[in-house]
């Protein structure tokens, strides 16, 4: 993985990379690691918490966002999209798992991309949101629809829950990734 | 999250015993099997063909019926709503205004939730007989790069540790007396900004620590790394593959080849 | 132990046999009977996994009894609210890093009055008041975040203690501490002790429970093994040793001291020991 982002570029000066193995350095390699894990138990804990009223809520995609507002589009699609496949397969839906890293990687990767656009700006991160969250709804819809062929039917009633989701999960990802950056900067959060 | 359980049990099945690898690709040639079939009894048969699977992978009644918690409600779902959008075929049952129910689109819809039943349990078969260390290192004799694997590995290992860190910081919010059961549902989305917020920040700090072990550990000291246990592939492995691969490819050729229709 | 005030007023914690199984079959309480006083300070000591964190989470309802009753202030807590529960007892848990999540100490120790709904004026009393007590006063401003562990700790427990409990759990809140952050915590305790608050610590340093409890409930596999006043709690060492305990080094000493004959009494504490050694020497002489 190139260092694309301003932080990541510190980070590689930082670290000294033992010559030239062509691996990415340990901070990303841990740091991808825990954020996938801690998206994947967000989606878990947060389902079973919401599951007795709110049916299939889950805060997972605040994780996505934070993952990608804070640490940039790659963070966004490669934790927030393995993150919330592995919580599927975890929960015990893992036929959906794929779609699952297809819909929430996306909505990761261009929440990331449109979310740090003009320094990360408090519209930039509501845009990311939207676009991003369309992004997974729509992914949703398609492969469930023309994939998994479960028809328009099943694949409309599921819809409405994933825009709640991205709503509520888009505002609450906002005020982490602020958050983080304000009480943890060595993290290099942005 | 006290709910949690490894999926994994170790036993000595042939399951158990057959090379990561060989069972992803099988997982695979399971799925195209069950996409490409849309006869509903050949995909009653398959998912009982899976079950069978299951049960020799002597997964206990617990985690059978966990893997299927979910799909039978989106299963139900199916059988129920593909009618109402499939007005295809004769003879027509109901018509009730635009609402056109016919017997072929019922026959579809019953296909159709088998087909997400066969893809919802396949995947159990893997997971079931396969620990997470087997599980990575799979991938990454399957090409997926070392380090990306570690980054896969680090996840699988912390997924229960921060579990029990929300819960803990959960707990620790209760007793302050913040109350997640009231409110709408942003009300108390917003509430949880004080469990993610430490999740997060604890998180982060253990990924500052994680870094360091690797670095002292010589982490991308080499890039053609070795390992201490090689994955290596025995006769019966390739016997199974073999047989995966003629389940998908068989009737893929019946099918498309010489129009049988399954 | 404070034996006028604990004959005089009803138990503000009462267990009544109480059991508890976690989901999956673990029995971690297995029929816990026990009283705590107004204004006693208990310590709640075992070995791993003998249920102490457990016992302790059943006093403020975050886990209720399975069977038999819990009673907080004469209130049953399996229909109590953890929130209600709140305003009685005061929880610490061990990590603070599991507890702070406000950008600054101030708006931390003010989040628990806030919950309770004690008014702006009330809460910023009490904020006050508790940063004061744990002497971070002039932490206020900083992020909770960036303090020491020893720092971190004390605003945990300034923000429990805003809500002016009236019982104090801590979880280990000395893991982690320096000798000298230790020895300061424990004078704090030793003040509120003082205006009558109820503690209970639970905790493996067997020094402490020494020399600033009353009480010690000893914990072993989901029972309590017993529950004794500090001196006799640590007098016999195998009886300690089979619920995986072992006596403070100054007890040990006063013990082996005894059985040479050098004591007549066994001692708990530094101050103790001096003190027997000054007397005998006194009879001596």
């Amino acid at each position: 993985m190139a260092s694309g982002t301003e932080n990541e570029e510190i980070l590689d000066d930082e670290l000294d990379q033992p010559d030239g193995a062509g691996f990415v350095p340990p901070i990303i390699v841990a740091r991808y690691g825990v954020l996938t894990a801690l998206t994947a138990a967000v989606t878990f804990a947060t389902f079973i918490y919401f599951a007795p009223t709110k049916g299939y809520f889950n805060m997972g995609d605040s994780m996505v966002f934070f993952c990608a507002f804070a640490f940039g589009w790659r963070a966004g699609a490669i934790c927030g999209g393995v993150g919330s496949a592995v919580a599927d397969v975890l929960l015990g839906a893992g036929f959906f798992a794929p779609y699952t890293f297809l819909a929430k990687g996306s909505e990761g990767l261009v929440a990331g991309i449109i979310g740090r656009l003009n320094g990360g700006s408090k519209l930039a991160k509501v845009l990311g949101v939207a676009a991003g969250g369309s992004c997974m709804v729509v992914t949703y819809l398609l492969c469930e629809v023309y994939l998994l062929d479960v028809g328009w039917g099943a694949a409309l009633a599921e819809a409405p829950g994933n825009v709640i989701q991205v709503i509520v999960g888009g505002t609450v990802g906002i005020l982490l990734a602020w958050y983080v950056k304000r009480v943890y900067p060595a993290s290099g959060a942005l | 999250m006290t709910r949690f359980e490894d999926l994994y049990t170790e036993a000595d099945t042939f399951l158990h015993r057959l090379d990561p690898r060989v069972k992803m690709a099988s997982v695979l040639m399971l799925s195209l099997l069950a996409i490409i079939m849309s006869a509903l009894t050949y995909l009653l048969v398959l998912l009982t063909f899976i079950f069978v699977l299951l049960l020799l992978a002597r997964s206990s009644y617990r985690k059978t019926t966990f893997a299927m918690k979910f799909v039978l409600r989106f299963m139900a779902l199916i059988a129920i709503l593909w009618p109402l959008f499939d007005p295809s075929g004769t003879p027509v049952l109901i018509r009730l205004g635009p609402v056109v129910i016919t017997e072929p689109g019922i026959w579809r819809g019953l296909a159709s939730a088998a087909r997400v039943g066969c893809l919802a349990t396949v995947w159990y078969i893997l997971i079931f007989t396969t620990s997470q260390r087997d599980l990575v290192r799979g991938l990454v004799k399957l090409g997926l790069r070392f380090d990306f694997g570690l980054a896969l590995a680090i996840a699988l290992r912390y997924f229960p540790t921060f579990g029990t860190v929300m819960d803990s910081i959960i707990d620790a919010q209760r007793s302050r007396g913040m109350e997640f059961e009231k409110g709408n549902i942003f009300v108390r989305a917003r509430k949880y900004v004080a469990v993610l917020g430490p999740a997060i920040v604890s998180a982060l700090k253990t990924a500052d620590m994680l870094a360091l072990a690797l670095q002292s550990r010589a982490y991308g000291a080499r890039r053609n790394r070795t390992y201490l246990r090689e994955l290596n592939m025995r006769p019966s492995d390739y016997v199974a593959l073999v047989a995966a691969l003629a389940m998908f490819i068989v009737p893929a050729i019946a099918k498309y080849a010489f129009s049988i229709p399954i | 132990m404070n034996v006028s005030i604990a004959a005089q007023s009803p138990p503000i914690i009462s267990l009544q046999n109480a059991r508890f199984s976690y989901e999956g079959g673990v029995e971690a309480l297995r029929g816990v009977s026990l009283n705590v006083a107004r204004g006693e300070n208990v310590a709640i000591v075992g070995g791993n996994g003998s249920g102490k964190t457990t016992l302790a989470k059943h006093l403020n309802g975050l886990l209720k009894p399975s069977s038999g009753k819990v009673l907080i202030g004469g209130e049953e807590t399996s229909t109590t609210s953890v929130a209600t529960l709140a305003r009685t007892v005061g929880y610490v848990f061990q990590n603070p890093d599991y507890q702070l999540f406000c950008t600054s100490v101030s708006e931390e120790v003010r989040f628990g009055p806030k919950n309770m709904g004690f008014g702006h004026d009330d809460e910023s009393a009490l904020a006050e008041r508790a940063l004061k007590l744990m002497g971070i006063s002039h932490l206020r401003e900083q992020s909770p975040v960036s303090l020491s562990l020893g720092d971190r700790r004390k605003v945990a427990i300034a923000s429990v203690l805003a809500t002016s409990p009236r019982v104090l759990v801590l979880d280990e809140p000395t893991t982690g501490l320096d000798s000298v952050e230790s020895a300061q915590l424990m004078a704090t305790l030793g003040v509120l002790r003082s205006e009558g608050m109820t503690i209970v610590l639970i905790t493996h340093d067997m020094r402490l429970v020494a020399q600033h409890m009353d009480r010690v409930i000893v914990m072993s596999e989901g029972r309590i093994a017993f529950d004794a006043g500090v001196e006799e709690a640590f007098s016999d060492p195998d009886r300690l040793k089979r619920c995986k305990l072992l006596a403070p080094p100054i007890t040990v000493l006063a013990q082996r001291l005894q059985a040479q004959g050098l004591l007549t009494e066994g001692a708990t504490t530094p101050l103790q020991l001096v003190e027997q050694l000054v007397r005998v020497r006194g009879e001596q002489q």
